[in-house]
């Protein structure tokens, strides 16, 4: 398949804008129905992109991202299916189009390598933000913002236009690259995992305080109790938030009354006496 | 940390409620709540962005917004299409000038348990309901109204719940602020209770840190020993860790650099569990999820 340099400069703006779009935005563009097509008429094969872009939709739909987990990513799968259901000439049916989604599997790795990274070195960057705060300097803050979606765009940009004219042999390497060193993307990941840790010590050097370490114990256990029953994990948060609610309110009524009582204490103290 | 965020404000006259244009502005701008999302604070940069042309509006004291942009870089993980009823509640009390601790406990709280109730409505429910039937559309008739109605019906109901939940909660919160500011002292007490018990059941729900080893002849999974003793032991004891290095001084970002290094260095030898989702030529995962550099245990083959 001939690609022009405008088919290869419009997959990396729709490449850029659905990088984006993943996590910010309207967070919808990016899903397969709505990519595949769009790819398949910039190569020339509108029909098949909208059939590629089903197809892969039904296996999204049992991996969406949820709570911070990335399953590989549908942006690069989706637009690596189309190009490789077009390029190969593949049948317009759900059973013709299926080889194109398993091609396409090492570059929605590599797209969620890339993710990692991103959210990895941003994570440094949190650094920066505390100053911008402190300065209130508000355009910095908004410029981390753009910084972010701006390498995300970039990143998923040129993936697609690298798949776009690598095909499956560069498809091949990226496995192969990703089979050697799965060592240090899986530390990536478990590093990634354990980053969030350092946003819970700074909530904890806030409000934590002596007896508060109680509720902290009380919170954590509370929570394992919900997760470990399988009809009450999907609300654990939820049951949570509710127990520590009550606990909550319970302390503010109490201190409010005992405030209270010592406001009038002089006034109670001869009412006594009487 | 070298800024210390102070506990008040210093002008603490509440400010005039915020206007129905900056109040929409900063809906529009919640859209992109996880621009900045990064693994440590998640989406507390972005969320800082959303509700600036609020807080502009409250803290006209300098001081005061700099201190208000500080702590709203807390660690911030709720649901991107339920963020605007945080924003509402949280603008409430920075308009009447609540504590800074009580509107960082508050707001923790109640960004923390929407996360779940959002990703059980929109991705698992209203994500496979619309892009199910849609997809199927698409596969057969071959035409691209599905994936038109598709996007209709899907960011029709996004934005009515951002703009609606903006609204009411902002309403909300400052009908109740009012009512609690007689007790600042004890509402703040209050709020960190809630708050930090909410901490607690984050580290349970959140850390998914593990470990990979399975250990000698008779193949000990070291991790399954761990949960006996106390599930989710490893994330509680880190998260104590950092803690103490917090406190003892050391930067956010040095804490980010050392696990960086530790969890490289450890999965090198297989020691915590990761998924690099890589692949062998015959798209077969790999056992443990990876395969370590430096291999002095044998990893269980899963049985066929």
């Amino acid at each position: 398949m001939e690609i022009s340099i405008i088919q290869a400069l419009l997959v990396f703006v729709v490449a850029f804008i659905m990088g984006i779009d993943q996590f910010s935005f309207l967070e919808s563009l990016y899903q397969p129905i709505v990519t595949c097509p769009i790819i398949g008429a910039i190569l020339g094969n509108f029909e098949l992109g909208v059939v590629v872009g089903g197809a892969y939709q039904l296996v999204q739909i049992g991996s969406m991202p949820i709570g911070g987990a990335q399953p590989p990513n549908a942006i690069i799968g989706g637009i690596m299916a189309t190009v490789f259901a077009v390029s190969l000439g593949m049948e317009a049916t759900a059973d013709g189009v299926g080889a194109a989604l398993g091609l396409a599997v090492p570059f929605a790795v590599f797209g969620q390598y890339v993710v990692t990274l991103t959210f990895t070195i941003f994570s440094g960057m949190m650094h920066k933000a505390d100053q911008y705060a402190e300065e209130a300097n508000v355009k910095g803050i908004r410029n981390i913002n753009f910084l972010e979606m701006a390498v995300l765009g970039v990143l998923f940009g040129v993936i697609s236009v690298a798949g776009l004219y690598g095909g499956s042999a560069l498809g091949e390497t990226l496995q192969k690259f990703s089979y050697d060193f799965s060592w240090v993307m899986a530390g990536l990941d478990a590093a990634g995992g354990a980053m969030k840790f350092v946003g819970f010590a700074i909530l904890m050097k806030v409000m934590m305080s002596g007896e508060m370490w109680g509720f902290l114990l009380a919170g954590f256990a509370m929570s394992l109790l919900c997760s470990a029953n399988a009809s009450t994990s999907g609300a654990t948060l939820i049951l949570c938030a509710f127990v520590g609610a009550a606990i909550a309110i319970y302390d503010f009524t109490t201190q409010t009354k005992i405030k209270q009582n010592a406001g009038s204490g002089f006034a109670g103290g001869e009412e006594d006496g009487i | 940390m070298a800024y210390n965020i102070p506990e008040k404000y210093q002008d603490l006259t509440p400010a005039q409620p915020l206007d129905k244009k900056t109040l929409n502005k900063m809906v529009w701008l919640s859209c992109f709540l996880q621009a900045s999302f990064n693994y440590e604070r998640m989406q507390a940069c972005g969320w800082l962005w959303s509700i600036l042309p609020g807080l502009q509006k409250i803290h006209t004291n300098k001081e005061d917004l700099k201190a208000s942009m500080a702590h709203n870089l807390d660690f911030l993980n709720t649901h991107p299409f339920l963020v605007t009823f945080v924003m509402g509640i949280v603008l409430s009390l920075e308009q009447n000038k609540a504590d800074t601790q009580t509107i960082r406990s508050v707001r923790i709280s109640a960004a923390s348990p929407l996360g779940g109730i959002g990703d059980a409505l929109f991705w698992l429910t209203l994500v496979p309901i619309t892009a199910g039937l849609t997809a199927n559309m698409a596969m057969e008739q071959k035409s691209i109204i599905g994936a038109i109605l598709f996007l209709v019906i899907f960011n029709a109901v996004q934005f009515i719940v951002r703009f609606g939940l903006m609204y009411w909660s902002y309403g909300l919160g400052t009908k109740a602020v009012t009512m609690l500011t007689a007790n600042a002292k004890e509402f703040t007490r209050a709020a960190s209770i809630l708050g930090i018990f909410v901490v607690g059941a984050l580290i349970a729900n959140y850390g998914s840190t593990t470990l990979r080893l399975v250990i000698g002849e008779t193949q000990i999974n070291i991790q399954s020993l761990l949960d006996g003793v106390l599930p989710k032991l490893i994330p509680l004891l880190i998260t104590l860790g950092i803690y103490a290095l917090i406190k003892k001084g050391w930067t956010p970002v040095r804490c980010i650099v050392l696990i960086l290094v530790v969890g490289i260095l450890g999965c090198a030898f297989g020691i915590w569990s990761g998924n690099s989702q890589a692949m062998d030529a015959d798209g077969n995962t790999l056992p443990g999820g990876y395969t370590p550099l430096v291999e002095w245990y044998q990893y269980p083959t899963p049985e066929e």
